[in-house]
């Protein structure tokens, strides 16, 4: 019992970063409907500019994520106007191949300039261990989850309190219908690249502080964003971050109790198991499927 | 005509492997050759999936691999010979394909893609963690070579292969079960509404596509003699995937095309392996926006220009007038 506790924090901590990244996918994949294989690589290039901002620069953690925000966001927009917009009507596959294209150059340029050591940035509290009854859970853990949280609270206020998220949720819903009533369709297209871009960047910069980045680690945070998106339903707000906490969970009492070899194809076997019985995802509200 | 093209020009193709290893007598080129022959049959039948069901599958690794495994663990535990193994991998991966067709062809787009790349990664994992049957990340080593290490025998032998999946290949598409499956991949409704239906027509090709990526990945178990969890990974699908778009997907000599261009791009960018993929990773964006039917959708397209002088004006056919909703 004293254990499960503490697979229990383990296991949320680790969800809230599968659940911010998955609300990046959803932006994308649910709402744009491009099938973003380079997800994860986006992920780690916020930890690796993360840490050469912070190691190299000497910059503190909190300007550093600024930084990263700025500078993935302009990196979003542009690969969504020079790369996504070309192929933004030609059906699915040359998103998908698009997409796997950039992230295996992302990924071997990245080996090629910083190679294949994980990076730790480092947090912004230092690592001292809050004891919870029998469970530990160390100070910067707690910090980066709360910025988790606040990061995905403004997103759902950008969304559905803003000028930008109102043209948004417009041109999602109907795309020549806010292009006449004046909305820069093309622009708010990048826009969301960009906001799920940022997301994805910012939470691969907040786990690198508490473990490390490697730049060989995208793949499987993309294979994790898209179950956590798949097992939350398309789109789905409250799905992706619920997905992504479930995941966690049970991901860390499998690693915990059963074996830790076989952890990942816990996530594996949920998402063909989603799709075969519940397609639609488990949290989604309206039947979407692509 | 063009149907008599790509036949006159699958031939010239083979005829020209064929006699490739007499007139040159390179044993590097002879290795080159045969890494091309492999791999042409094994794009073949990716393409058989991406080009005529027209779903997307990553998943394509689980079929090679469980080749490349099957030959590799019979042969070393139980000392199985060559044509035994050859057959015998194709019908495991047969039965594999059966099974994750019968799974994930329900399933379309986005979601076909991601389930059948989660079957590659479960084989991944399993291949990695389950030591005693596998050894692990160490791999299977020690792979008995066959024909007493004649490469160029083996050289033939990939060749029979190629030829026999080319066959193969050539009389799926050209028959009515291909036919078919062209119907459903070009408009769905349509091919239901007279009768045909889609899972068996996808089901057919993809156990197809799975047989032949079967025996290709014995033929690459016995060429390397070791077999690591490596054939499962990501990397061998980019190749696969590179091989198909460059040459042409939906065409019968694409693929062949296609690894004859990526076996001997990764030849000669062999020292430098980060920047290889790179600029695969450029080579696929570039091909996916500016040539999405590659060399054979290419020349095509070339033929029939010249053929036959455009009649509609450009402004209808393009893709924006239509497709703005």
């Amino acid at each position: 019992m004293d254990l499960f506790l503490q697979f229990l924090i383990n296991g949320l901590v680790i969800g809230a970063f599968y659940a911010l990244s998955a609300l990046g996918l959803t932006l994308i994949l649910g709402f744009m409907k491009v099938v973003n294989f380079a997800h994860g690589e986006l992920y780690m290039l916020g930890g690796v500019i993360g840490w050469w901002v912070t190691s190299r620069l000497g910059l503190d953690f909190f300007s550093g994520l600024l930084v990263v925000a700025v500078a993935m966001g302009a990196f979003g927009w542009l690969v969504d106007r020079f790369l996504i917009e070309r192929i933004r009507h030609e059906g699915e596959e040359a998103g998908i191949l698009l997409t796997i294209g950039l992230s295996v150059f992302i990924i071997n340029t990245a080996l090629i300039l910083v190679g294949s050591t994980p990076l730790k940035v480092a947090g912004p509290v230092a690592a001292t261990p809050l004891f919870l009854g029998s469970a530990v859970v160390t100070e910067n853990r707690i910090l980066a989850v709360a910025v988790c949280a606040v990061l995905m609270a403004a997103t759902h206020l950008v969304i559905n309190r803003t000028r930008l998220g109102r043209a948004m949720r417009a041109t999602f819903q109907d795309p020549m219908a806010a292009q006449l009533a004046g909305i820069g369709v093309a622009n708010i297209y990048a826009c969301t690249f960009a906001i799920g871009t940022i997301i994805a960047a910012a939470a691969g910069m907040l786990l690198s502080s508490i473990y490390s980045v490697q730049v060989s680690m995208g793949g499987l945070v993309t294979l994790k964003a898209f179950i956590v998106v798949i097992l939350g339903g398309m789109g789905s707000f409250a799905g992706a971050i619920l997905g992504g906490l479930l995941l966690g969970v049970v991901e860390a009492l499998w690693g915990g109790y059963v074996s830790t070899g076989w952890v990942d194809v816990i996530g594996f076997s949920i998402v063909i198991l989603t799709l075969l019985f519940r397609p639609y995802g488990l949290f989604s509200k309206r039947a979407e499927r692509a | 005509m063009l149907q008599v093209l790509e036949r006159r020009s699958l031939l010239a193709f083979m005829a020209l492997a064929a006699v490739l290893p007499l007139v040159f007598h390179d044993p590097y080129l002879l290795h080159v050759g045969i890494m091309v022959l492999i791999f042409a049959a094994l794009a073949s039948s990716l393409n058989l999936i991406v080009g005529y069901i027209g779903e997307f599958s990553l998943g394509h690794t689980v079929f090679f691999g469980m080749g490349a495994y099957v030959a590799a663990l019979m042969s070393t535990r139980l000392g199985l010979p060559i044509w035994i193994l050859l057959p015998l991998a194709g019908v495991v991966a047969t039965l594999i394909g059966a099974a994750i067709g019968g799974i994930t062809l329900r399933l379309r787009g986005p979601f076909f893609v991601i389930v059948t790349l989660c079957f590659a990664e479960i084989l991944r994992l399993v291949a990695t963690n389950w030591v005693d049957l596998t050894n692990g990340p160490m791999g299977l080593a020690g792979i008995p070579k066959p024909f007493d290490q004649d490469k160029l025998a083996y050289y033939y032998l990939c060749w029979a292969v190629l030829g026999a999946s080319v066959y193969l290949c050539y009389r799926f598409v050209h028959s009515s079960t291909g036919r078919a499956a062209v119907t459903v991949r070009e408009n769905r409704y349509i091919a239901q509404s007279v009768g045909i239906r889609p899972f068996t027509y996808a089901m057919i090709a993809f156990v197809l596509g799975a047989f032949i990526a079967g025996i290709a990945g014995s033929l690459y178990a016995y060429y390397i003699s070791f077999v690591g969890p490596e054939v499962f990974n990501f990397s061998f699908m980019v190749s696969m995937i590179l091989m198909v778009l460059i040459g042409g997907k939906g065409t019968l000599l694409g693929p062949l095309l296609g690894s004859l261009v990526v076996i001997f791009l990764e030849e000669s960018l062999r020292g430098a392996q980060e920047l290889r993929l790179s600029l695969f990773g450029v080579i696929v964006m570039l091909i996916v926006l500016f040539m999405p039917r590659g060399i054979v959708g290419y020349v095509h397209r070339c033929i029939q220009d010249k053929s036959r002088p455009p009649a509609a004006p450009a402004a209808l056919k393009d893709g924006k007038l239509q497709a703005g909703a």
